[in-house]
């Protein structure tokens, strides 16, 4: 998979007189990871959030997969492909289990094609001793895993992730962190903010650093070329 | 008066399955059963849109059920009534002095305490909640009902909190059930009216009974919450 993923041309977004975000152009490509750097306040997480659809911002053209979208509408089709997890993920107070089958069930999916799928991600984030644990009492680390295994089951294109390792200990740090690798080495795109070394200089990471709310790309893969609209 | 003796009574009434007794205990929670099946559903959705919504008036509204919370429900018999009379707008359909009038009343009296304490609940949601019903692709329907679950203990709150309310009001039943004997006449108006008639064992049973009610409905939403393993 390569190719352009998704292209926004201008993101301004303020809170109050506070301008946050003010970047000039971003560029997504299909398949390849991406990490946030910048200070606490530079405007990572509302990043994210504007391209999740959860916040409304001053957006230029769009586009995702070629076509063209607003991201203030958020249609259907483009909220199947791209998944936000929060810096401290929300799990329901239902069951690990209903958690992992939540977007599943939301896409109309049969029990009969859930189960596997959720077997199999259950499997993937080694969270399957967790089972019976009520959600709201996981450990931090453990509910990162069970939220990155809730939207891999889904196989967005894209997954938006905030600062997945931040406050967590070292043993959680490492579980979370071969999850992380294994998601930018698979076939979706990933951007993900942090302040973690070990992400930021893992291989094949592009770097996306943030100032005021300014995107620089710091090694030219994302270059602020003009991109040809398909 | 001995005390004793018609508390006595009052027992010997309940225990031994005086018709007249508890026709009126049925007449009672049949009509506010009734009542919260119908205002229930509708309030709780017009208390998550109120919360989650935003356009013009919005906090206005809200405030205005949170006002109408405390009103005064002979107020709301005596509107119901004027309605409700051969001379009101409503005269033709007949309801005045029946248990559909005096389910009218309760749905009335129930909303706001729904609506006002479902808003508080939905307000109280943690945002991220919807949040992630929303991005991994519920539709708005779904995720307001993920919502809703997720504070399912300040929705039964409400649900209880009304029922508790209208199942011992009175003003209202009065005005407008009339409290005519094995038709409208229910435990409150039973109460107030009955033992002014002397009939004091009866009163006495009848009150014992509310309280068993709402003492129960109460033990019942504490139990829920303890299962629910809340904090
Ligand atoms: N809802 C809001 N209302 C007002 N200001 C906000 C809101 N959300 C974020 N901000 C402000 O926007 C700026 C950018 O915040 P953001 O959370 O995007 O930063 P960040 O780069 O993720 O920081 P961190 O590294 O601490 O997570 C901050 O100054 C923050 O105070
Ligand atoms: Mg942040």
């Amino acid at each position: 998979m390569s190719g352009v993923l998704l292209t926004v041309e201008t993101l301004r977004k303020a809170f109050g007189s506070r301008r946050v975000l003010d970047a000039a152009q971003l560029r997504i490509d299909a398949g390849e990871s991406y990490v946030l750097t910048g200070e606490n306040g530079s405007g990572k997480t509302t990043l994210l959030r504007v391209l999740a659809g959860l916040e409304n911002a001053e957006v230029g053209a769009c586009s995702f997969d070629g076509r063209k979208v607003d991201l203030g509408l958020y249609p259907d089709w483009l909220r199947q492909e791209v998944i936000y997890v929060h810096q401290h993920p929300y799990l329901f107070r239902t069951s690990v289990t209903d958690n992992i089958a939540y977007g599943l069930k939301a896409r109309g999916l049969s029990a009969a094609v859930r189960e596997p799928l959720v077997r199999e991600a259950i499997a993937w984030a080694g969270i399957g001793h967790l089972l019976d644990v009520p959600p709201h009492k996981l450990s931090g680390g453990e509910k990162q895993r069970v939220a990155l295994a809730r939207a891999r089951v889904l196989k967005p294109r894209l997954f938006l992730l905030d600062e997945p390792t931040a406050n967590l200990d070292a043993e959680a740090r490492q579980q979370t962190m071969a999850l992380i690798r294994d998601l930018c080495d698979a076939n979706s795109a990933v951007v993900l903010s942090c302040h973690d070394r070990e992400i930021i200089e893992l291989p094949h990471m592009h770097r996306l650093h943030m100032e005021n709310g300014r995107i620089d790309s710091q090694n030219g893969l994302n270059a602020a070329a003009p991109i040809p609209v398909k | 008066m001995d005390w004793l003796s018609t508390t006595h009574d009052a027992f010997a009434l309940l225990f031994s399955g005086d018709r007249e007794l508890w026709q009126i205990i049925l007449i009672s929670l049949r009509v506010s059963l009734i009542a919260m099946l119908i205002a229930s559903p509708a309030a709780v959705a017009i208390g998550y849109f109120l919360a989650t919504a935003s356009f013009p008036g919005r906090r206005f509204l809200i405030v205005v059920t949170q006002g109408l919370l405390a009103s005064p429900t002979v107020v709301v018999g005596l509107i119901l009534y004027l309605l409700l009379s051969r001379q009101g707008i409503f005269g033709s359909l007949k309801l005045l002095f029946t248990q559909e009038a005096m389910i009218i009343g309760q749905v009335l009296i129930a909303l706001p305490v729904l609506v006002a304490f479902t808003v508080s609940a939905v307000q109280g949601a943690d945002p991220r909640a919807r949040e992630t019903a929303i991005s991994l692709g519920a539709t708005p329907l779904r995720s307001a009902w993920t919502t809703l679950i997720e504070v399912r203990f300040g929705v039964m709150a409400a649900v209880f909190n009304a029922f508790g309310r209208i199942v011992s009001e009175i003003g209202c039943s009065l005005m407008v059930g009339g409290n005519i004997a094995g038709v409208t006449r229910n435990i409150p108006t039973a109460i107030a009216l009955e033992t002014s008639k002397g009939e004091f064992a009866q009163g006495i049973a009848l009150g014992f009974v509310l309280l068993i009610v709402a003492l129960g409905v109460n033990f019942a939403l504490a139990f829920a919450q303890g299962e629910g393993g809340m904090k």
